[in-house]
């Protein structure tokens, strides 16, 4: 939905993203506020900012294979180990700088996602969501055994160093990991405008429909796997090499299920979505954590660290009550309200 | 020989219990044709009420069993009309998410409820060893396996015989259909809801002698899952069959593979069988094959 007034009259205009002048003025203003924001937020917040940006990176992921191309997916937290690993493993084994391994953590996640989504050129719906499941289990188990991985005690991978400089606080990570959000941002803004994300689209709404028109299914399926991989495995990497620790019990199943929550919560099939739903979540359990303990003084019947349960049924909650009365997610009352300021003052 | 023999009869036992759980997720998935995550806290819970009934309060075994069916089944009941019965019409797949998101907010519950401890479980059934050369058999598994036959006999017989069963059946061919011929199939939901989730309590009750009421309790769930997929989601058959087969199986690679290659292959055996399985037959052993072709 256009401004009122805004008219495309090219064709340039028309595929543009950013469209008018108060738009390009607000992104960059947006751009410089949020590349800004370390030097004068607190420790907390940085660190917070720079999970809820890799939690976005792996959400986005998730909804090219769940949102626009319909297949479930309860993997994509194993993928994220296989990225994390994988850069650990590159850089401490093999001494590869950290931006080497970045991306090549992210091409060895989706690589093994298509290994991973095989499956999907034979199964449908239930059976592929159970199949995922048993992905992230033999991912987790193979992660545990093999004797590369370190097994139960995890790695240790450093930090980036840019020449002399060593990239080794949350401040300082920041401008790699945000940077690389908002990168990972424009080419999925853009890839579901394609022709890819077109096919996508048409797979999720009628397969059979799909494979009528011409679209190669198996191709697209395994296109859309590896793209989430990648994304997971880019995320994962950050990850890594942002805490510095990598241990099988980071990468826990119910992570995966938040993910698929947060895409509900934000809206399937919708990049906006993404953001909507991770901030929200992440908001929300940062916010349980401190209410919890206010809690456990006012009602000592409580256990003592009962701040994990009460933030999953409460995260539970909101997703059971956005599937019924917003099954389309925030990213929906999104477009609304713009719509709404947008058609101002002609509302019809 | 006997080491053979031994394991076969564990991993059946364990079979029995893991195809009863699989057998409440097809019955709702028959009549429904939604796939229940949910199911794995309607196991636990059974299993709870029936530890506060019986262990806490002391009451006697039968009035105990006979409180923790009708609260599991209220809780099923609950379940499928406040947060199911809304999202009839649209896409299963929400559904699928609704009953997760369901398994999220109980477990939560659950784990408050535990406080991170395992309660202990009784073992109410009889006990006793019955031996056959150097093989032993625990009579109460014995017991628990026959429970589990029971129940799978009880369902076959409503599906077949009673007018319920029938509107089950008709419910599932086709929910339009159904309701134009004079089935209630609002009734039909309910009335299915309640069932399975009884036998869920009856599947969580069994597990918990087994493996007391621990946090790991829901997950078992993910078992009785994957056996009604190996089986085929629309079969009850297909879930005895696969249930008896992936627990035989377990028991057999725990002791004959296990041993040899360390690390714990039984884990994830059941996930690398089901991922076999699922890619020569996508709809499972017995399950009915959409076929579709472009």
């Amino acid at each position: 939905m256009l401004p009122a007034g805004t008219f495309n009259e090219t064709y340039g205009q028309d595929t543009a993203v950013i469209r008018t002048p108060l738009q390009w003025l607000m992104t960059i203003l947006g751009c410089i506020f949020l590349l800004a924001v370390p030097l004068f937020a607190g420790y907390y917040v940085t660190y917070l900012i720079n999970y809820v940006a890799i939690t976005i990176i792996a959400v986005m992921g998730l909804q090219f294979v769940m949102g626009y191309c319909g297949l479930v997916s309860f993997g994509q937290v194993a993928f994220m180990a296989v990225g994390a690993y994988s850069s650990s493993i590159l850089t401490i084994s093999y001494g590869w700088p950290f931006w080497a391994s970045l991306p090549a953590s992210g091409l060895i996640a989706g690589l093994i996602g298509i290994l991973g989504g095989s499956p999907a050129l034979r199964i449908k719906g239930f059976y592929l969501a159970l199949a995922t499941l048993a992905i992230h289990y033999i991912v987790i188990w193979l992660v545990m055994e093999l004797e590369i991985t370190g097994g139960s005690t995890g790695l240790h991978p450093p930090s980036p160093t840019l020449g002399n400089f060593v990239l080794n606080t949350d401040g300082r990570m920041y401008y790699i990991i945000v940077p690389t959000m908002i990168v990972m941002t424009y080419f999925a803004k853009n890839l579901t405008r394609s022709r890819v994300g077109r096919a996508f689209v048409v797979i999720r709404d009628n397969d059979l429909a799909a494979g009528a028109i011409g679209i190669n299914i198996f191709f697209y399926k395994l296109l859309a796997f590896f793209i989430a991989c990648f994304y997971a495995g880019i995320a994962g990497s950050l990850y890594a090499h942002w805490v510095q620790v990598v241990h099988p019990d980071q990468f826990l199943l119910t992570e995966s299920l938040f993910f698929v929550g947060m895409l509900i919560i934000g809206g399937l099939g919708s990049i906006v979505g993404v953001f909507f739903g991770s901030i929200l979540v992440r908001l929300l359990n940062e916010g349980v954590l401190f209410a919890v303990p206010a809690l456990g003084a006012a009602f000592p019947a409580l256990p003592s660290h009962p701040a994990a349960s009460i933030s999953v049924s409460i995260f539970a909650l909101i997703i059971i009550l956005f599937l019924i009365f917003e099954p389309r997610g925030l990213a929906h009352r999104w477009e609304i309200f713009k719509a709404s300021y947008r058609l101002y003052p002609f509302s019809y | 020989m006997g080491i053979f023999l031994d394991l076969s009869l564990n991993g059946l036992f364990n079979g029995a219990l893991y195809a009863l759980v699989a057998i409440a997720i097809v019955l709702v998935f028959k009549a429904t044709q939604v796939v229940s995550l949910a199911h794995g806290q309607l196991l636990s819970f059974g299993a709870l009420f029936f530890w506060f009934t019986y262990v806490a309060f002391g009451l006697p075994l039968w009035l105990s069993l006979l409180i923790a069916l009708v609260c599991g089944g209220l809780l099923g009941f609950t379940v499928e009309r406040l947060c199911l019965r809304p999202l009839i019409g649209q896409p299963l797949f929400s559904s699928f998410l609704m009953t997760f998101a369901i398994f999220m907010f109980f477990d939560g519950i659950f784990q408050l409820i535990l406080k991170g401890q395992a309660l202990g479980f009784p073992d109410f059934l009889p006990k006793g060893i019955i031996a056959v050369n150097s093989t032993k058999i625990f009579v109460g598994n014995l017991w628990s396996f026959g429970i589990c036959l029971g129940v799978f006999l009880l369902i076959m017989l409503v599906f077949k015989y009673t007018k319920v069963g029938l509107g089950m059946r008709a419910t599932a061919e086709s929910h339009k259909l159904a309701q134009s011929a004079g089935i209630s199939v609002r009734r039909i939901f309910s009335l299915t809801w309640i069932m399975s989730a009884c036998i869920a309590v009856i599947a969580g009750i069994t597990l918990a002698r087994v493996m007391d009421i621990c946090f790991y309790l829901p997950w078992g769930m993910i078992k009785g899952f994957i056996v009604a997929m190996v089986g085929g989601l629309d079969s009850l058959i297909g879930a005895v069959v696969a249930g008896l087969l992936l627990g035989w199986l377990e028991g057999m690679i725990a002791g004959y593979v296990d041993p040899f290659i360390g690390g714990a292959i039984k884990d994830v055996a059941a996930y690398v069988i089901l991922l076999i399985i699922l890619l020569v037959r996508p709809y499972g052993l017995f399950g009915l094959v959409k076929i579709e072709r472009v």
